[in-house]
């Protein structure tokens, strides 16, 4: 597979890397350190286009292919110390745009779509409940037809950006006994009576990225934000952690190489005992892994862009990526601790942070059990 | 072109051993085969299963029509589709 990119796509890289490195890169450690949520950083994100690359022009966005998206983030993944406020854009942009500009109608679009594009709303999804977490569809929140509203009641659990979210691409079964064909999709007004921000949950990583516990407390929604049909919410839902799974891997992708960079400088003029530590084989065969890992993991990655391109499932493909991606993301921040020494594991140094939030990736957008499933499925069996 | 009523049944069991039994024999694959009480469809498959046949034969499923009543034999939904035809 041919990875060099296009002169289109150099030029949105490169671009991404400049934007990041001066607007996402804010005192991270105290930001880590307190939970901040970096506002002025998710405006800049903003104007620079990053909530409206893969967005159709026709509906207000940039329309750019896939493929330029997940250079764009590769950029920003390599360019930006705050990786929470990526993983903050990447939950506003796959789990709460793309299902609006996939599944809504037109009046949709035209309410919702404006401000989640130019940054003045955020995005939320509630999907995961205290009880239901990889078993997703499984879901206790019900939503009840009231005339021309659904009533929704239940409680959501590790909903990314609630604490500062507008929008909410929440899920809601209209009757458990219908399993997963009573999961239906609506787009909540996080600021409707009824909606409650209850507990905010602190993470070991990703930390700028708020995370909250929300309950619906006989909220009404409008029929006419019902997302999709009564009873398909679950392919809502499994479109968006496609598009997810395969578009978050890109900023790891950004990660790992900056770490490659950081660790290959460091081997070449760190000395211990008369030579610089990558002359020692067992420094250098860190290095090697790591950069194996970065190269195994960047196919996998554009594979999934392609696929979206050409209109193809790619179902199998993103669960491929995310498994591997996350796997390795986490075994070169252990590494480029390890070829670090003692300095790796302070704060200051900043790699304990990536380590921290790589960690996370083998969790979200289904965890790394879950992606075997589905590639099991895939394969027949 | 409308399907005969045997080519409802022939079109779900290709469909059917393509998606989720390959390398299985088609003599395996019975119209009264339980789909979901036997263990081949999950609820997520179910849905693929739905929205196929949405697509195929040109009706609509209602979420209350997809359950194991319906969709837990080739036999029950080829019974389904056609009552949506109104045949």
């Amino acid at each position: 597979m041919d990875l060099e990119f296009s002169d289109e796509q150099r030029g949105w890289h490169d671009a991404a890397v400049d934007f990041a490195r001066h607007h996402l890169c804010n005192d991270v450690i105290a930001a880590d350190r307190d939970e901040a949520f970096d506002r002025a950083a998710w405006k800049a994100a903003a104007e620079f286009g990053v909530l409206a690359m893969p967005v159709p022009k026709a509906m207000g966005g940039l329309g750019l292919p896939i493929t330029d998206v997940i250079a764009v983030m590769e950029g920003l993944g390599y360019g930006a110390k705050d990786q929470g406020l990526l993983f903050s854009i990447n939950a506003h942009l796959w789990t709460n745009t793309m299902p609006l500009v996939q599944w809504g109608t037109p009046d949709q679009r035209e309410r919702w779509l404006p401000g989640l594009l130019d940054g003045s709303k955020v995005g939320a999804n509630g999907a995961s409940e205290p009880d239901s977490g990889s078993d997703v569809f499984a879901m206790r929140t019900r939503a009840r037809r009231d005339g021309d509203h659904y009533v929704l009641d239940g409680t959501k659990m590790f909903v990314t950006n609630a604490p500062v979210a507008d929008v909410i691409v929440a899920y809601a079964t209209i009757d458990p006994k219908l399993g997963a064909m009573g999961v239906t999709g609506f787009i909540v007004d996080a600021h409707a009576k009824g909606v409650t921000i209850s507990k905010r949950i602190e993470k070991l990583g990703l930390r700028t990225s708020p995370m909250a516990e929300v309950v619906f407390d006989g909220v009404r929604v409008p029929v006419i934000d019902r997302l999709g049909r009564e009873g398909r919410g679950v392919g809502v839902f499994e479109s968006s952690m496609e598009w997810e799974r395969g578009c978050i891997l890109a900023n790891c992708l950004g990660v790992m190489r900056r770490q490659l960079e950081r660790c290959l400088d460091h081997a070449r003029q760190r000395r211990q005992f008369g030579q610089s530590i990558g002359k020692f084989q067992s420094v250098a065969n860190k290095l090697v892994d790591m950069r194996l890992r970065l190269d195994t993991c960047r196919p996998l990655v554009y594979r999934i862009g392609r696929l979206k391109e050409a209109g193809r499932d790619c179902t199998v493909e993103a669960a491929l990526a995310k498994l591997h991606v996350s796997d390795c993301y986490v075994k070169n921040g252990l590494d480029a601790i390890q070829v670090f020494g003692g300095y790796g594991y302070m704060k200051e140094y900043e790699l304990e942070r990536d380590l921290r939030d790589a960690v996370g990736s083998t969790l979200y957008s289904g965890t790394s059990e879950i992606q075997r499933n589905l590639v099991a499925r895939g394969l027949g069996l | 072109m409308t399907p005969t009523p045997d080519a409802i049944e022939y079109e779900l069991r290709r469909y059917l051993l393509a998606e989720f039994l390959p390398g299985e024999s088609p003599a395996n694959l019975r119209d009264d085969t339980p789909l979901r009480t036997g263990g081949i469809l999950d609820s997520v498959a179910t849905l693929k299963v739905v929205s196929f046949v949405e697509q195929s034969f040109g009706i609509e499923v209602e979420a209350h029509e997809a359950g194991v009543e319906h969709f837990d034999r080739i036999v029950d939904i080829a019974a389904l589709v056609r009552r949506k035809r109104g045949r």
